[in-house]
């Protein structure tokens, strides 16, 4: 049991290790996949900020570019050495200011002093840089704020103008709303809801000079700071301190941080025309959301994809398991029959040797006896007498063992031919007559619904079973007892061409037991011998008619019980043998039918209608009694009586001396019984009986049992005729070829089959054979007659060539074989090759005839058939 | 000699072969033919040979030929030598050969005084 936990453990292990493999696998996947979807937005991230802020700059650049070009347009237009005179040179300037859209205008003083020309009073917000960078003559822009608050933006534009108060200015100064730059930068987050992007613009210090977004703190670096209290201030720090390094660097600095509990993008570039820095944040907020609800839509497809191939691995593990577990729970009970199969053998051999040596011992002994009384005849015969009943024994019980060994190595076969079910039946009745005679038995053959008397069947195999069955049911009943088989048909499943024949046979004996009942088809198994010892047998009896009925197609069943009898149900599905059907008509007679069984009445009834014969039937002597008087009464005696020997009450013959004694001597009365009608012929005829017709009454026997009552020759009844005149074949002069090489054979061959007027051929072997008939012109040969043992070519090879070859008559021409071998599979392999038939030697001419006879007309209707197609 | 006489000397069926020959004339004819068969020639030469499938061949036909002209002696042992020959040498052939041998001795002595008792 130890081998049977090991695949399990085996499974389960290997199992386990694939699940986990198949997670490790897909986590990783996942994992991977994850961390690469936030590098590659780092990636996207850095180069969109990148392009973005260049943008921004750029825009920046130009528009300052664009408005500090316009304000040195105008100094350019009214150069300080211009002949206007100052005032119309202020009012120009003016003018020209406002309509380039600037809302302010100054002079700025080499020591930072403002001279508005017009708009609201200006405070630079930072003026030291701007100052120095104009005195250089540079051009600068910056921040300022009116007395109100509102914020502007400075422009300044080197220019040598005359103040008031005799003082030159350095510069002149123009101012835009701040709005306008905001706008230009997209800097106003509010306008640009849908841009992701927001910036600032700083100072080296940090602090703002735009800011937007939800900044409110007057330096970049404390809004930073702030954002980190508390959570990461080391980061802060910094980050503070490598921005403010790239600033002093003059060099672009990216990065990413946490802030708010989202990841953003911060790019830093320096502005020109000033010292501000540029500060462009993309939060990842959004981006972040969509790639991660990608992201975990990946997750979830991978996981989903993991779960479904470990359900299918789950799946096809505990398939194999349970096909293992099956084949195991298997194998062992093949090993269990197998053994099971293997005892019963054993024993049944210790049994045969006993059963065997038991009639030999007999026979040895008797054949001492005899041997010994040579002299004394008396003596020698009673030995002879049983010696000969021992070695019958011994016989059937070696037939029995042969035909298992045939059944086990698969070598039964059946030979199926025309078969009349009322031989059968009549056959079997007469075996089994004797048998119970002696045991002083009920008897009783009833048979009804019989639709078709002539089917195909292999007649000795099917004797085989009926004889089996009822000699069981005659050994397994005590004197006295009764015995009763049954035949009726009905249409079968499979079509016209078959007939479902059911056979029947009960017995009011010993049973058997449920267990047995079971065992009952095995081979070798007989029950217990406390039972019936007496009983002889191989005990295969049963096994091998099993064996037949389920070759044959059909099925047996069994009802029994212990004490009370035993029953079985064959059935068969037999094809229905095309002979033409016999015109059986009598004269419009009326009869009677007596017998006990009702059914069987009413078939008979049935089956004498059909002969043309009105019937009344009824169950009993008495009720026939009254039933005859009246017609006779009436001046209409019944034409025939049937009468049933055993009757309950008054008995048959009883009844016929009271319906003689009653009625006259005119009315035939005939006995029908299972019984021979030789034990009780004598009795019978005394009490005025006439004839006697034996049971089973097949329609065909009562044609015949009452042909002879009708009229006074055979003129007024037509003999039925099995074969109609144009049918009959005549045999002379058809030409047959004969393979056989024996010349003793072939001479007495020639001498009996040419008295039927046949012309015959003889070939040697199979290959003179095959040569002749391919030599001879098509149609000039009407039949082969083939010797299957011949030299160079046996007579199964030759059937294959001539049967293979092209010509129009090779496939039909009538081949029958001859031969000393008369098995079933001898015949077997002679049909199978493509023969029609096999006629065992010693040649029967009459057999022959028929055969003749029967395969030329059927290759007629077969020609007819192919040309009238 | 008479037919009968000589069939009852071989343990053959007379009765029999008369009945299916239906002509003493011709199962005269016939058995005394018998004497000139190959068969047996060919039967002995091939076990001396060895050569098992032509010996089974030459049973089989001689068995054909008794059951033929109702040889019932002969018939039988031949029949069980083709028997045990039929699937090559077997361990019986040996005997029944030599069984045959005699039957066929039995069977052929009565045929030739009834040849000779013709001539």
């Amino acid at each position: 049991m130890k081998k049977t936990s090991n695949p399990t453990r085996f499974l389960t292990l290997s199992l386990i290790a694939v699940v986990v493999l198949c997670i490790v696998i897909f986590g990783f996947l996942a994992f991977y996949m994850d961390n690469h979807n936030k590098e590659t937005i780092n990636e996207v991230g850095a180069i969109y900020m990148k392009g973005m802020s260049e943008r921004i700059t750029m825009h920046f650049d130009t528009t300052i570019d664009y408005n500090l070009s316009q304000l040195q347009g105008i100094v350019e237009a009214y150069p300080a050495d211009s002949l206007l005179p100052q005032e119309k040179l202020r009012e120009q300037l003016i003018y020209d200011a406002k309509a380039r859209g600037f809302v302010y205008l100054a002079f700025y003083s080499q020591e930072g002093e403002l001279e508005p020309l017009f708009g609201p009073d200006l405070q630079l917000s930072d003026p030291e840089p701007f100052l120095d960078a104009l005195n250089r003559e540079e051009n600068r822009i910056a921040v300022a704020s009116t007395a109100s608050g509102n914020r502007m933006m400075a422009l300044g534009v080197s220019a040598e103008y005359d103040m008031t108060g005799d003082r030159t200015c350095t510069a002149l100064v123009a101012a835009l709303p701040i709005e306008y730059i905001q706008k230009i930068l997209s800097l106003d987050s509010t306008e640009h809801e849908n841009s992701l992007v927001y910036c600032h613009v700083i100072r080296r210090d940090g602090s703002f000079v735009i800011r937007s977004g939800d900044a409110f703190r007057e330096s970049y670096f404390e809004r930073i700071r702030a954002l980190f209290e508390g959570v990461n201030e080391i980061e802060a720090e910094q980050h503070v301190a490598d921005l403010e390094r790239a600033m002093n660097a003059g060099e672009n600095y990216t990065n990413i941080l946490n802030m708010d509990g989202e990841r953003r993008h911060l790019y830093c570039t320096p502005l020109p025309y000033s010292n501000w820095y540029l500060v462009t944040v993309l939060p990842f907020g959004k981006l972040d959301l969509i790639v991660n609800q990608l992201s975990s839509q990946w997750i979830g497809m991978v996981l989903g994809g993991c779960a479904i191939v470990l359900c299918a691995l789950l799946l096809v593990f505990a398939k194999y398991f349970a096909i293992t577990r099956q084949q195991i729970t298997d194998l062992k009970v093949m090993k269990a029959e197998a053994e099971q199969a293997s005892k019963a053998k054993s024993e049944f051999l210790s049994n045969m040797s006993h059963d065997i040596r038991t009639p030999m011992n007999a026979i040895v002994g008797m054949t001492a006896i005899a041997t010994a009384n040579l002299q004394n005849p008396q003596q020698v015969q009673n030995c002879l007498r049983k010696i000969s009943l021992s070695s019958k024994h011994l016989l059937g019980l070696i037939n029995d063992v042969l035909d298992m060994s045939k059944i086990e190595s698969g070598k039964l076969t059946l030979s199926m031919d025309l078969l009349s079910l009322r031989e059968v039946m009549d056959s079997i009745v007469n075996i089994v007559q004797p048998q119970v005679r002696a045991k002083n038995q009920q008897f009783d053959v009833a048979v009804h619904n019989i639709l078709a008397e002539n089917v195909l069947c292999d007649g000795v195999r099917l004797n085989q079973v009926l004889i089996n069955l009822l000699s069981n049911a005659v050994k397994f009943t005590p004197d006295g007892g009764s015995i009763h088989i049954a035949l009726y048909q009905e249409p079968a499943p499979q079509g016209d061409d078959y007939i479902r024949s059911h056979i029947i046979v009960k017995d009011n004996g010993i049973g058997m037991a449920p267990e047995f009942q079971k065992k009952i088809f095995e081979s070798f198994v007989r029950e217990d011998r406390t039972r019936v010892q007496k009983t002889e047998g191989t005990g295969l009896g049963m096994a091998i008619t099993k064996y037949i009925i389920d070759m044959m197609g059909g099925t047996i069943q069994l009802k029994s019980a212990v004490g009370e009898g035993t029953e079985f149900h064959v059935i068969l599905d037999l094809e229905k043998a095309d002979t033409p059907e016999l015109e059986m008509i009598l004269p419009n007679w009326r009869m009677l039918v007596v017998d006990d069984d009702e059914i069987l009445c009413q078939s008979t009834a049935a089956s004498l209608k059909e002969i043309g014969i009105n019937a009344d039937w009824t169950l009993d002597g008495e009720s026939a009694i009254r039933m005859v008087e009246r017609q006779h009464q009436m001046r209409d005696d019944y034409h025939i009586i049937l009468l049933d020997w055993k009757l309950p009450g008054m008995d048959g013959i009883q009844t016929a001396r009271e319906l003689r004694r009653r009625c006259g001597e005119d009315v035939p009365i005939l006995l029908i019984s299972a019984y021979d009608w030789g034990e009780i012929e004598t009795q019978a005829r005394e009490a005025g009986i006439s004839g006697f017709i034996s049971k089973p009454l097949f329609k065909s026997t009562l044609f015949y049992g009452l042909r002879q009552f009708a009229g006074n020759g055979s003129d007024s009844v037509p003999t039925p005729e099995a074969v109609p005149p144009q049918e009959q074949v005549d045999l002379s002069g058809r030409h047959v070829l004969l393979a056989e090489d024996n010349d003793l054979n072939w001479e007495i061959a020639e001498e009996l089959l040419a008295q039927l007027g046949l012309v015959l051929d003889r070939a040697e072997n199979g290959q003179i054979c095959t040569d002749m008939f391919l030599h001879s012109t098509v149609g000039y040969y009407d039949a082969i007659l083939m010797d299957v043992r011949m030299p160079v070519m046996t007579g199964i090879q030759a059937t294959e060539a001539i049967r293979a070859l092209s010509r129009p008559d090779a496939k039909e021409i009538p081949i029958i074989a001859m031969t000393a071998d008369a098995f079933a599979e001898d015949v077997q392999r002679c049909l199978d090759c493509g023969m029609n038939a096999h006629v065992a030697k010693p040649i029967d001419v009459d057999m022959v005839a028929r055969l003749l006879e029967k395969c030329i007309r059927a290759r007629g209707k077969a020609g007819e058939a192919a040309y009238s197609g | 000699m008479t037919l009968k006489e000589c069939y009852e000397k071989m343990e053959a069926n007379y009765e029999e072969v008369i009945g299916r020959l239906r002509s003493e004339r011709l199962v005269q004819k016939f058995a005394l033919k018998f004497l000139d068969d190959p068969s047996y020639r060919l039967l002995i030469t091939s076990m001396e040979e060895k050569n098992y499938e032509e010996a089974f061949r030459a049973a089989h036909t001689i068995k054909g030929v008794c059951q033929n002209l109702g040889f019932t002696r002969l018939g039988r042992s031949s029949s069980a030598l083709t028997e045990a020959l039929r699937g090559g040498w077997s361990q019986e052939a040996d005997s029944l050969l030599e069984q045959t041998k005699a039957d066929y001795q039995s069977t052929v002595t009565p045929l030739q005084a009834l040849r000779d008792s013709q001539q």
